[in-house]
């Protein structure tokens, strides 16, 4: 991983920190909110990485997660930003949190508004259709879907989402184009490309595995830099021959606008620990997942080309933007 | 001269047309159709059509059955309609002073005020319910209710 | 593995010591939660998920599932005493529920929640046991077009939960598609109707409205009276606390009906537990010979959406475990956690681990058994719950309603929803107005304006999608349901014009 000087710097100093006792540790239990209900997938994140906080005993107290559901993230983004200046609150975010204001105009707290404590990982996809499908490379589908313009078929979430996005880009390189339907669920996606519904989708390695495994699902390309563990036969994009770039799906954690310096640093300083004990390392192998740290004020600015991107994306594909 | 009193039917049926026709007015800001299907003003323009044609039929056969305005025990109403004002103010009224006193005094009101019984009984019972609902909930089962800045 | 190889290990697994224990806790905290309004299986599930690490994982799941569908037990005490639904599936059993509880049947109402939620659940068990893999394979061809369809089948019981006046009906259904449609869209990321709030835009969740319409409306309306009626009889003896067996005997078709229903949408991945209610409702007052019965306290009108939903559950872990796709909320943490265990659902599961699938389908026998055992005493503790005198009743249906509503979504929003929604009630029980059929344009009208805009996207807009073989035949049914009423009253028309002729 690159770590640019600021960082090297901000490390250095909390190394020289640490044998000394914290300036600042949490004394009352931590409120983790979250953007999604029960089960969800933020929530599922929050709770695997309190558990994994207490095993390896990084933090002295329990951390509790708090849902805080609706609006994209708008009324989580709310949540935290009224906490003002508590350090015992933190939220996790994705990059629905910096897509979802771009399109509404009801959402008045972005995450520009929070205070960043780092960007933990990304989430990569891969592309992929039925195993019985005549299409055995992503090329294929591409020079299909020039022949016949509009009548593919994809299935993913709703147009903002990461799905729709790579599509656009796609779409946009090879001057091709096909359907998108969207479904909320995921397991209605796939069940949509297995029952012959749709011709492909954007889909989790975690999810396309077993069904890979299982002979159901072909996967045509991932959408990562480099290939995943999981996935050592398939091209990725560029291998593919794709001059693309799809928009990173990013996970991070934040804090309330006013959080005191010493608070978010000391979050920045365990989340960084985290990262280098072996529950988080299982953690991302087994959920497929990319490490992606970027800490403090480089995830601001991270968030923000993020958020171009989108926003050209989504003009491009005829969303309306709101700013 | 026939008193111009209509029945409920009557006026439900012309706030339903006009919420019809609001909904109405708000789709066709949207896309009909795109060339992706249906956009997101498709439904709402057919069922707030649906909405004011049915709620224009409601109004006719008010007018239509000439029926005598139904027997309004306004007395009533406006017992029921302090029952709701007692629970806005608990509801607005919980995030200063939390729920448990905002809830004992909604429940108090509704046993003293509106069921009339003596404060012996009112009192009891609307504290008991109130710690009840704390005991098991927030302090039970780790599900927090609103809390002021003391309890 | 053949069925028969497979159960008897799975009963080996179900029967050691520690898988028992894990049974009870889980159908035992499945019951409780069910109780509780505003707590579900989803949130509790999530929350027991890292203590789960600690726990073999057959027991683990074994614990899980317990929660799922004992929940499922549970949902329709609040449901039918207090008018409250405790879980999101038991909204139907409010309407023919509550109405048993007020003359005096609250034990009957109670006794036939469990035995049809026992019956349609263990038929549940057996049906994933038995043709899970193919039902499966059958179900992927149910895509959009096809919940379409069933949107709109479901949409015209409407008709049948009209009671007088079908136009009232229809308009309160509207409103329900037009509270429906209120968020962002899917489709374009527009927003509609959020009235600038940023807490509308993931639209109201239906059980506030349902909680504000049935619970907070009718103590509103209990508060006009100065001198109310003080108490409902509470019947003494055992005899009057369980259903009769005329009572069962009335239930025959409601047991099926519920069981069928309940499970077959349970496999189709995004149908929920609360349409399958909705819908064996509907087609157990349609099948009626006395269907004005219903709404007043008809007792086929609790056994038929409770069986539904318990049904549910079984269909619901049909497409989790034979094809690692979950259906809702509840399955996808389920699937989370089987996941975390380090197993990988999927087509290959049942093959690759058959000890925990069939001591899974094992355990559920189990637990049902458990559950009526568990719940059938229940009843008689419950019912006393409707001494309390009424001026104590109308704020503790008050207090429930706020509790359940604060727990569940955290919002000080969403309690000024259920004021507006109370009030809602009230206004609508005083102008005659059904509120059901708003819940259900709520519940389905989402879904419906999904299905058919997807439809639409798949086909490049040709409507002759919407006439494939499954969609067309829910369509028709749907219409001869529309039609049916028309052709009642012109029968009877008829059948006056010749009296007086004779």
């Amino acid at each position: 991983m690159r770590r640019s000087l600021a960082s090297r710097v901000l490390l250095l100093a909390l190394a020289m920190a640490a044998p000394a006792a914290w300036a600042w540790a949490p004394t009352k239990p931590v409120e983790v909110i979250v953007h999604t209900g029960p089960g969800g997938g933020s929530d599922i994140l929050a709770r695997a990485v309190a558990t994994m906080m207490e095993k390896e005993k990084l933090v002295p107290v329990r951390m509790q997660v708090v849902n805080r559901p609706g609006g994209n993230g708008a009324v989580a983004a709310a949540a935290l930003y009224e906490r003002k200046d508590d350090p015992n609150t933190i939220g996790f975010i994705t990059s629905v949190w910096i897509a979802g204001p771009i399109t509404t105009s009801e959402a008045k707290i972005t995450v520009h508004d929070l205070k960043p404590i780092a960007q933990l990982m990304k989430e990569p996809a891969v592309i992929a259709v039925r195993a019985d499908s005549p299409f055995k490379t992503l090329k294929d589908f591409i020079e299909a879907a020039r022949a016949k313009p509009g009548q593919l078929k994809q299935s993913g979430g709703s147009v903002t989402s990461r799905d729709n996005i790579v599509r656009q880009q796609l779409q946009h390189a090879t001057g091709t184009k096909w359907a998108y339907v969207s479904f909320p669920g995921g397991g209605e996606r796939l069940a949509a490309l297995l029952g012959g519904h749709v011709d492909i989708m954007v889909i989790e390695p975690q999810e396309a595995g077993e069904q890979v495994r299982a002979g159901k699902l072909r996967v045509l390309a991932q959408l990562t830099e480099a290939r995943l563990p999981g996935y050592p036969d398939v091209p990725t994009l560029k291998e593919a021959g794709f001059d693309v770039t799809p928009t990173p799906q990013i996970r991070g954690v934040v804090a309330p606008p006013q959080q005191p310096a010493e608070a978010t640093a000391y979050w920045i300083d365990r989340f960084e620990k985290l990262r280098h004990t072996a529950s988080w390392k299982k953690y991302i192998a087994d959920n497929q997942l990319e490490e992606a740290w970027v800490p403090g004020p480089e995830f601001a600015q991270a968030m923000k080309s993020i958020e171009a991107e989108l926003r050209e994306q989504f003009q491009q594909a005829g969303i309306k933007t709101v700013r | 001269m026939k008193p111009f009193v209509r029945s409920g039917d009557f006026w439900s049926g012309i706030a339903l047309a006009a919420l019809g026709a609001y909904i109405v007015s708000e789709a066709r800001r949207w896309t009909y159709v795109s060339d992706e299907g249906p956009g997101a003003g498709f439904f709402p323009l057919w069922y707030g059509g649906f909405m004011v044609a049915l709620s224009l039929v409601l109004v006719a056969q008010a007018v239509l059955r000439g029926a005598a305005p139904a027997e309004v025990r306004w007395s009533e109403v406006r017992r029921a309609l302090t029952a709701w004002v007692a629970f806005v103010a608990c509801v607005a009224l919980m995030p200063w002073i939390g729920f448990m006193a905002a809830f004992a005094l909604l429940a108090w009101f509704v046993v003293a005020v509106m069921a009339r019984r003596p404060q012996r009984i009112a009192i009891p019972v609307a504290v008991g319910f109130a710690l009840f609902f704390y005991a098991l909930f927030d302090w039970g089962l780790d599900l927090p209710l609103p809390h002021s800045a003391w309890f | 593995m053949d069925v028969v190889g497979g159960l008897l290990q799975g009963f080996q697994v179900a029967l050691g010591f520690n898988n028992l224990v894990m049974c009870v806790i889980g159908v035992v905290l499945g019951t409780v939660i069910g109780v509780l309004p505003g707590l579900g299986p989803p949130a509790t599930i999530a929350m027991l998920l890292p203590l789960t690490m600690k726990l073999e994982p057959t027991g683990a799941m074994i614990m899980l599932a317990g929660i799922y569908y004992g929940a499922k037990y549970g949902g329709s005490t609040t449901s039918i005493l207090l008018n409250v639904p405790g879980e999101t599936s038991s909204v139907v059993t409010c309407i023919d529920g509550y109405q048993m509880a007020r003359q005096g049947r609250a034990g009957p109402a109670l006794g036939m929640a469990a035995i049809a939620s026992f019956v349609a659940g263990t038929f549940g068990v057996v049906a994933l046991m038995l043709v899970a893999p193919p039902l499966a394979q059958l179900s992927l061809a149910f895509s959009a077009p096809e919940y379409f369809g069933l949107m709109v089948l479901g949409l015209t019981m409407v008709v049948l939960l009209a009671g007088d006046s079908l136009v009232k009906a229809l308009l309160a259904m509207l409103v329900g598609l037009w509270i429906a449609g209120m968020g962002s869209d899917l489709f374009s990321a527009t927003s509609r109707f959020t009235f600038g709030r940023v807490e509308l835009l993931g639209g109201i969740d239906f059980i506030i409205v349902a909680i504000g319409l049935f619970a907070v409306g009718e103590v509103l309306g209990n508060m006009e009276p100065l001198n109310p009626p003080s108490m409902i009889p509470v019947p003494k003896g055992l005899r009057n606390l369980m259903p009769t067996w005329q009572d069962m005997k009335d239930c025959r078709f409601a047991f099926v009906n519920g069981s069928v229903v309940g499970f077959l949408i349970g496999v189709l991945p995004g149908a929920g537990s609360t349409i399958a209610s909705f819908m064996s409702y509907g087609i157990e007052k349609a099948v009626s010979k006395h269907p004005e019965r219903f709404g007043k306290g008809a007792i086929e009108g609790v056994a038929a959406p409770e069986g539904s939903n318990n049904a549910e559950t079984g269909g619901a872990l049909v497409p989790l475990l034979t094809l690692g796709i979950p259906g809702s909320g509840t399955t996808a943490i389920l699937l989370a956690a089987l996941i975390l265990w380090g197993f990988k659902p999927g087509p290959l599961f049942i093959q690759d681990s058959p000890q925990l699938f069939w001591g899974l389908v094992a355990s559920m026998y189990i637990g049902n058994v458990l559950l009526l055992v568990l719940n059938l005493p229940l009843v008689a503790v419950f019912a006393q719950l409707l001494r309390i005198p009424a001026y104590a009743m109308n704020p503790l249906i008050l207090g429930v309603s706020i509790v359940g509503v604060y727990t569940a979504s955290g919002s000080m929003f969403q309690l000024g929803l259920l004021a507006f929604f109370g009030l809602l009630g009230y206004a609508m029980r005083k102008l005659e107005f059904p509120t059901a059929p708003m819940v259900l344009g709520l519940v389905l009208g989402d879904n419906m304006e999904k299905a058919l805009r997807q439809s639409l996207m798949m086909s490049q807009g040709d409507p002759s999608i919407l006439v494939r073989p499954i969609p067309a035949v829910l369509l028709s049914f749907a219409a001869l349901l529309f039609l049916v009423p028309l052709f009642k009253k012109l029968n009877a028309f008829r059948v006056q014009v010749l009296e007086r002729d004779s």
